[in-house]
């Protein structure tokens, strides 16, 4: 038992700070700025190539996959500080994707895709809900049809974020067209967004974040872009989103956020007189933030550790992404009720401060969280099942 | 980074399980029950000890196992899984382990080895009635040629007039001291005190008591530090003790609703019913954490008190709603005396309410942030 990173790991740590102090140029921020939360703007392009090139998106990775070797916690580190320096980085690509077609994807998404997801040049969006299949997944109606030696796809998808910047989706149909096989008739496509009959619109969010709808109208794909066995796709779908909701869950960012609001409350000083900081009030807050997000840092570093031993355990994932995702929800009211009237104070106005706008912002897109990536209530179902044995009722 | 155990830390681990398991049952607590006995095992004390149990953390020169507070709380979380009828928690990391670390030679040789072998009780009076700070006590010392005379309360103090030495702080004019308070001296008295968990407590009241100097175990140059360092320890002893017992209550839960039917089926495939044994899981597995986190950090010697207060925050939050959701799902059966639970629950409200519940270690931690000493790394 010692919870601390090796010297190794905190030099890594200082040696990214000090990167992304470097990458992000004011140039950079101003374009992220336009799209908080997105990317995909030419200079965020740049900054993921270079990210790329200097090897640091693989950093985890094996050798021979194109990474530099160094374990799961060594990730872990990257995609903390990447997050922390408040870079848009398309996690769930490299973090989620990735890894899955490394272990199921054939010859060419091994040689051809993986490594162009390593180098930054490649984005994947998710295609799994639709209009009528969102917490039962299963229920999916987007449906290939055998046509020749390959499939034709028709069939709209909701939610699919990132896909106006992607390069390829990350698409589950249904390739069995016997309803009563559901999870059995399920199978995984790459899909370029570049192939005709792709289409997607924009669904603008309470966030401001955008995601999208995409539509999918006579696609023609082949063998080369099935991902896994024919039929194969729902344990593909469980252990991807089991990768997903791991790296949904960074502490980085809000840990950040606490130290700046803490540090702007001990140094505000109200008419009074009095400190702001020195408000019982305010003080019960950050404590209460400062508790909360002690237990999620320590939830993901268990989690990375348990990862770079092989014993990470599914009611655990689960368990760090129900807690990480309404933590944050309440972590943004308690920050935010320490900011006061300020804290709805937006970004496009010149009294507003940065972390402030930040709060006011995340304070609207963090709620994605708790239904994104698996509803929290069958999180918790997993959690019952698979951490306390108890029995789930048949869905 | 490591969230693992040792080798000879499970094994320590599995033999505090299995005496614990083997002897305490809960035909066995209810002896203790409403007083009606001493709530005090003599059988387990003995089995302890003879495994070596009760010296984990004593020096080996001084006929200990030589491990550290890692071992003391792996042991308290077996502790409290089982309820076990003994002041464990007192003894190893209140008293035991302050004495180790910073007694006189003659002190640990007068003291520790017996401890070791179970021959004798250590306690620490480390409540007051009227203070909530509890590095900064009220009771007062007075300087006597090179020993002290005491005046003034402590409040809920277990074991009390079973212990050969109760450890308590007090404020001379020079500053805090640490003192081993010998219960039966001239001017104690010891007042029985009943509480809801059925522990031997006393209101210890001392009136001009003297304390030899040999029993000084900390002047004014150092008092602050040692009574710190016995606070902490025994704030962390009680959190590892609170996650054996909300673990254990967590189990029996999750065990009664996948037996108990209505309707038919189990009532664990409700959803409002597993949902709920879930968000009891992620609470464990936090306090487990951040426990974990506190004891890592005391046995290293490094700087713990954010990380303390935010397992005692923890461990009063995760009791409460550990205990009221075992309680709630077990029905009838939760109240009921004749089944398991209740007795778990009144030891969750134990440690909860001891040094320091929830609130006010929120307080306390605010106040750290607000000095600007609490940011997260």
């Amino acid at each position: 038992m010692r919870i601390e990173f090796t010297p190794e790991q905190n030099g890594l740590r200082q040696e990214l700070r000090a990167y992304f102090r470097e990458l992000i140029t004011p140039e950079l921020a101003a374009e992220l700025e336009l799209s908080p939360g997105e990317g995909g703007g030419p200079l965020w392009k740049a900054a993921m190539r270079r990210m790329g090139r200097d090897g640091w998106i693989g950093t985890g990775w094996p050798k021979e996959l194109g990474g530099r070797g160094m374990t799961p916690l060594e990730q872990f580190i990257f995609i903390e500080e990447v997050m922390r320096a408040g870079f848009p980085f398309p996690f769930l690509t490299s973090e989620s994707i990735g890894p899955t077609l490394a272990e199921h994807g054939n010859e060419y998404h091994r040689t051809e895709i993986v490594p162009k997801i390593l180098s930054g040049d490649l984005c994947i969006a998710i295609g799994y809900s639709e209009p009528g299949a969102g917490t039962d997944l299963a229920a999916l109606k987007t449906a290939a049809v055998p046509d020749g030696d390959g499939w034709v796809i028709n069939g709209q998808k909701m939610w699919t974020s990132l896909a106006h910047i992607s390069e390829y989706v990350w698409l589950a149909v249904r390739t069995d067209p016997d309803v009563s096989k559901r999870h059995k008739g399920i199978s995984m496509f790459l899909i370029p967004t570049s192939t005709p009959g792709w289409s997607c619109t924009p669904v603008h969010t309470l966030g401001g974040v955008r995601t999208n709808a995409t539509y999918y109208d006579n696609v023609r794909v082949t063998r080369q872009n099935l991902v896994g066995e024919l039929h194969g796709g729902w344990k593909l779908i469980t252990g991807q989103l089991n990768r997903e909701r791991l790296s949904l869950m960074n502490y980085g960012f809000t840990a950040v956020l606490l130290n700046t609001v803490t540090q702007w409350a001990i140094d505000t000083q109200l008419a009074d007189g009095r400190r702001l900081a020195g408000l019982p009030w305010v003080q019960a807050n950050l404590a209460r933030a400062r508790a909360g997000i002690e237990a999620l840092k320590l939830m993901c570093y268990k989690q990375a550790w348990a990862m770079t031993h092989g014993t990470l355990q599914m009611a655990d994932a689960s368990a760090v992404k129900v807690y990480g995702s309404e933590f944050f929800v309440e972590f943004y009211r308690l920050v935010g009720e320490v900011i006061g009237q300020a804290s709805l104070v937006s970004r496009h106005s010149e009294a507003g401060q940065v972390a402030h706008a930040r709060v006011e912002q995340l304070y609207r897109t963090t709620s994605i969280l708790t239904f994104g990536g698996g509803a929290n209530e069958i999180q918790r179902d997993i959690i019952s099942a698979a951490g306390l044995w108890m029995p789930r009722a048949a869905r | 980074m490591d969230f693992g155990f040792t080798e000879e830390q499970r094994d320590i681990q599995n033999l505090a399980r299995q005496i614990l398991g083997d002897n305490v049952s809960a035909a066995g607590l209810a002896a203790f029950d409403d007083y009606a006995s001493e709530r005090f095992d003599e059988a387990l004390w003995a089995k302890l000890a003879d495994a070596g149990l009760l010296g984990v953390a004593v020096p080996e020169e001084y006929g200990g196992m030589g491990f550290g507070f890692l071992e003391v709380a792996l042991l308290l979380e077996e502790a409290g899984r089982t309820i076990a009828p003994l002041p464990l928690a007192v003894h190893l990391a209140a008293a035991a382990m302050p004495l180790a670390r910073f007694g006189s030679a003659a002190q640990k040789e007068r003291l520790l080895p017996r401890a070791a072998r179970g021959e004798i009780v250590l306690s620490a009076a480390l409540e007051e009635q009227f203070t909530r700070d509890f590095t900064a006590p009220a009771l007062r010392a007075r300087r006597d040629g090179a020993g002290y005379r005491l005046s003034g309360q402590k409040f809920a103090v277990p074991f009390a007039h079973r212990a050969e030495r109760v450890l308590l702080g007090a404020a001379s004019d020079e500053g805090v001291v640490v003192l081993l308070l010998d219960p039966r001296a001239p001017g104690v008295t010891l007042t029985p005190i009943r509480t809801s968990s059925y522990e031997p407590q006393s209101l210890l009241v001392l009136d001009e008591v003297a304390v030899a100097a040999q029993d000084v175990l900390a002047g004014p140059d150092d008092g602050a530090a040692v009574l710190q360092y016995a606070v902490e320890h025994m704030t962390v002893a009680l959190c590892a003790h609170q996650l054996g017992v909300t673990d254990a209550l967590l189990r029996q839960t999750a065990a009664y609703t996948s037996e108990r039917k209505q309707f038919g089926v189990p009532i664990a495939t409700f959803q409002a019913v597993g949902n709920r044994a879930a968000d009891r899981f992620i609470d464990v597995e936090c306090l487990r954490l951040t426990t974990w986190q506190a004891a890592a950090l005391l046995a290293a010697g490094a700087p713990a008190s954010v990380e303390v207060d935010i397992a005692k925050i923890w461990a009063g939050d995760v009791g409460h709603r550990s205990s009221y959701t075992a309680q709630h799902l077990h029905g009838g059966a939760g109240v009921d005396r004749g089944n398991a639970p209740w007795r778990y629950c009144l030891w969750a409200r134990h440690n909860e309410m001891t040094l320091g519940p929830t609130a006010s270690r929120l307080a306390s931690l605010g106040e750290r942030c607000a000095r600007g000493e609490a940011m997260v790394d």
